[in-house]
């Protein structure tokens, strides 16, 4: 008994070593184990890095051309998101500007803007806004709706002047309100979507990487199967003890950059404690090499795990719930969620990195990807016994071919 | 050889090139099954066009007639559904931390009391920044909320005072802003984002299966018998082995329009024509791009990992969901070398806006140029056809 498990662990360490071995020699797979989770969080940090858009262009045509409407494109200007560049004489001359692309936005200023205000009516200003881009509309819907609210407060204030500041303040706003966003507080497009970006790129970057080996092996093995035949690769335990510890002793350095020092560079949000991090990542791993490990007999040679689940990274941003919310996820898609890691690793990843959850907060993902540890670790085991049965197959087909060749 | 031969090269090799995408499942996994799996996904997710009923939770301390209409209000709204009401703030807070809701709304003590006697009671609203789209969803209608009960409360004093509503509202809110968003009033997401998210799958999985089609020939090592039937003619050769792909990813691309513009009837103020012509211009783009990755780097596994990863950079330098000119300079001049980028530049122009089609012309050009790639690596690639030993 005690031989048993001396030999398992020392062909397990044999089969860790090995792995680590074929990983370093082989450069597709080294690609995908280091270079894109070296570059990839970076890059899409470098992209996302103005986090929010600053001085979107912007038309005026301002048919009152008077010291009220004046002062309300100056305003307007003066803010951070939104620049005036021109004035245009009518609206058919802004259109055309839109046309163009040289601005994305039109203010329009009624004629009666200044006569209305004075008469102590509402005025209306026009915005139209290019819908390219959403964040450009919101750029100008909310600066143009703050200097409005702003300058007619002013406004109400110096028409209707009240004995005391306190009445001024009533009459002008009887139920103010106010605003606060949590977490990420400059409602920023890096730090909303880097850190799903981040967890991501350990899932997919495990399956290619992993795929690609199981489909050299397979391209190199004598009967084409996923195992070789020598005798350190008996027992289906210790091929997948020794392989997955040899991902997991890789990626553990790959988490250390792409989740402690690129959203340091980069600043963004961590808030997180680091040991909850530290220990949600743990199964988050552990399901995402298994899982690779079962997907991997899919794949019959090096290049097809590429053809097969790079379109999926795209779909699978969208269903963990971080950019089109969990609640309006179709319950079919949400089911289909389930089957991957990275749904529950991205919810609980910024629910602890960026809203600073503990573990108790995250217990359902949490739960979750221990589940799918253990359920992937069982077909993955699965997956290799069947090979090794399948390698033995064909090498007593092979031996009774022989036999019965040269007893002719 | 005279053009009679080159056609009938060129049918030979595409007959061949018929019969391996037939002979391995793979090809019709990528080129047909993953693009419709996209489809169907990106569509029946976001069929709504918003998301609705978004959960929140409405910290009530004050508990009165007003409070309750208020809440009431607030879950009428489309966008936004009360869904826990607690009178502890700590407890919102700790599910908006779970994620279970996405903001909380906040009524203070005494808030009817203290609003009917002109004492200004303040009303605070928390959104999530970590969930952008649920955060500005229901910012909106909480802010719509706030500014709703505040014109009630001066419309009920400023009544009192005997004054017109007219005269109240130009007092409360002088200055109204009535917004426009030009092409997408519903600001329907599926129409913003849908448009660009599956033609970039397309693109995507033309650079792969351009990029292992001819890098398999070399894998395998029947590059040189391809090249003979094109009578050692590279253009020959790869023309006629990329025209069935073309013909099924021109297919596909129509598929999508179809399904965009006339089974979802999405905006099309440009007419089918300017569309159909751009995703077409988008395959052949798509697939030149293809063929420049495998003749730089004719490895295939290096050809498709460059294909990957270009694929899907695309996808957030095109812009359209955070603009590229917001981007690093850098970045901007980068985005030009992406065919999805100048698709979603004529898509905007005609489909979204019915611009004249003067101010896209550029666009579908630049399209054009990308045909120009594959000869700046002709001769690598013939090498690479010729004498390149796989090495796995």
């Amino acid at each position: 008994m005690l031989d048993f498990v001396k030999n398992g662990l020392r062909d397990m360490f044999h089969i860790w070593r090995e792995e680590l071995k074929s990983v370093f020699k082989d450069e597709g797979v080294m690609i995908f184990f280091f270079l894109v989770p070296l570059a990839y969080p970076v890059l899409y940090s470098f992209i996302y890095n103005n986090e929010v858009v600053h001085e979107a262009k912007m038309v005026v045509v301002d048919a009152d051309n008077s010291p009220l409407s004046r002062e309300f494109i100056r305003r307007v200007d003066a803010s951070s998101e939104v620049k005036v560049v021109q004035q245009a004489a009518d609206l058919g001359e802004a259109q055309r500007l839109v046309d163009s692309k040289e601005v994305f936005g039109i203010l329009s200023i009624p004629e009666s803007f200044s006569r209305d205000l004075h008469a102590g009516r509402q005025t209306t200003v026009s915005l139209y806004s290019d819908m390219s881009a959403l964040l450009y509309y919101k750029a100008f819907l909310l600066t143009a709706t703050e200097v409005s609210l702003d300058m007619g407060a002013e406004w109400t204030a110096r028409n209707h002047p009240q004995s005391t500041e306190q009445l001024q303040a009533i009459a002008v706003q009887p139920i103010p309100s106010e605003n606060i966003v949590m977490f990420n507080t400059q409602n920023g497009f890096a730090s909303f979507l880097v850190p799903a970006i981040l967890v991501l790129v350990i899932q997919q970057t495990l399956i290619l990487g992993i795929g690609m080996s199981g489909g050299t092996a397979r391209e190199r093995n004598r009967f084409h199967t996923l195992v070789p035949m020598m005798k350190h690769y008996h027992g289906t335990l210790r091929i997948v003890a020794g392989k997955s510890l040899a991902y997991l002793s890789l990626y553990v350095f790959v988490c250390l950059w792409v989740f402690i020092l690129v959203p340091r560079f980069f600043s963004l949000p961590q808030i997180g404690q680091p040991l909850d991090a530290l220990l949600f990542l743990l199964p988050y791993l552990l399901a995402c090499i298994f899982f690779s490990m079962t997907l991997s007999v899919f794949v019959r040679d090096r290049e097809s795990p590429m053809l097969l689940f790079v379109f999926t990274s795209v779909t699978l941003v969208f269903i963990s719930g971080i950019s089109w919310p969990m609640y309006a996820v179709p319950p079919f898609w949400k089911a289909a969620g389930y089957v991957f890691p990275s749904t529950a690793g991205i919810q609980g990843f910024v629910k602890i990195n960026t809203m600073g959850a503990t573990l108790n907060e995250v217990a359902h993902e949490y739960r979750t990807l221990w589940m799918q540890t253990g359920i992937y670790f069982l077909t993955a085991c699965a997956v290799y016994r069947y090979q090794i049965i399948a390698c033995r197959k064909r090498l007593i087909a092979r031996y009774r071919e022989m036999k019965a060749a040269s007893g002719r | 050889m005279t053009i009679r031969d080159m056609i009938h090269s060129i049918g030979d090799i595409a007959r061949r090139e018929c019969i391996r995408i037939a002979s391995k499942p793979i090809y019709l996994f990528t080129m047909v099954i993953a693009p419709v799996i996209s489809l169907v996904f990106f569509l029946s997710l976001m069929q709504n066009g918003l998301p609705t009923n978004l959960p929140i939770a409405v910290v009530d301390r004050d508990n009165s007639s007003t409070s309750r209409t208020l809440i009431r209000q607030l879950d009428a709204f489309e966008q936004t559904q009360v869904a826990m009401l607690t009178p502890s703030f700590a407890e919102a807070r700790k599910e908006l931390q779970k994620g279970t809701v996405y903001g909380i709304f906040y009524i203070p003590e005494d808030f009817e009391q203290l609003a009917s006697t002109g004492k200004q009671p303040k009303l605070s609203y928390y959104t999530n920044g970590a969930y952008l789209i649920a955060g500005s969803l229901l910012f909106r209608d909480m802010k719509t909320i706030s500014v709703l009960a505040n014109a009630s409360v001066g419309l009920q004093t400023g009544t009192a005072k005997g004054m017109t509503e007219e005269a109240i509202m130009g007092q409360l809110q002088p200055i109204v802003i009535d917004t426009h968003a030009i092409g997408n009033p519903w600001l329907n997401y599926s129409v913003y984002l849908n448009n660009t998210i599956l033609p970039g799958i397309l693109q995507l999985v033309i650079f792969m299966v351009t990029v292992f089609s001819i890098g398999s020939e070399i894998k395998q090592g029947t590059a040189r018998r391809w090249l003979s039937m094109g009578h050692q003619s590279l253009w020959v050769s790869i023309v006629g082995k990329l025209l069935p792909h073309t013909v099924v990813f021109t297919l596909m691309g129509f598929l999508f329009c179809a399904v965009l513009y006339g089974f979802n009837a999405f905006p099309l103020q440009s007419g089918w024509a300017p569309m159909l012509v751009a995703i077409f211009f988008l395959v052949i783009a798509s697939q030149a791009v293809g063929v420049f990755m495998i003749g730089t780097l004719p490895t295939l596994r290096l050809g498709l990992s460059f294909a990957c990863l270009f694929g899907m950079i695309a996808f957030s330098i095109v812009g359209f969901s955070y603009p590229l000119l917001a981007m690093d300079p850098t970045l901007q001049a980068l985005g030009r070398l992406f065919p999805l980028r100048h698709y979603f530049l004529i898509y905007v122009d005609q489909a979204l806006n019915g611009r004249a089609i003067y101010y896209t012309l550029s666009e579908y050009i630049w399209l054009l140029g990308f045909l120009l790639l594959p000869f700046l690596i002709r001769k690598n690639l013939k090498q690479a056809l010729l004498y390149f030993k796989y090495v796995p």
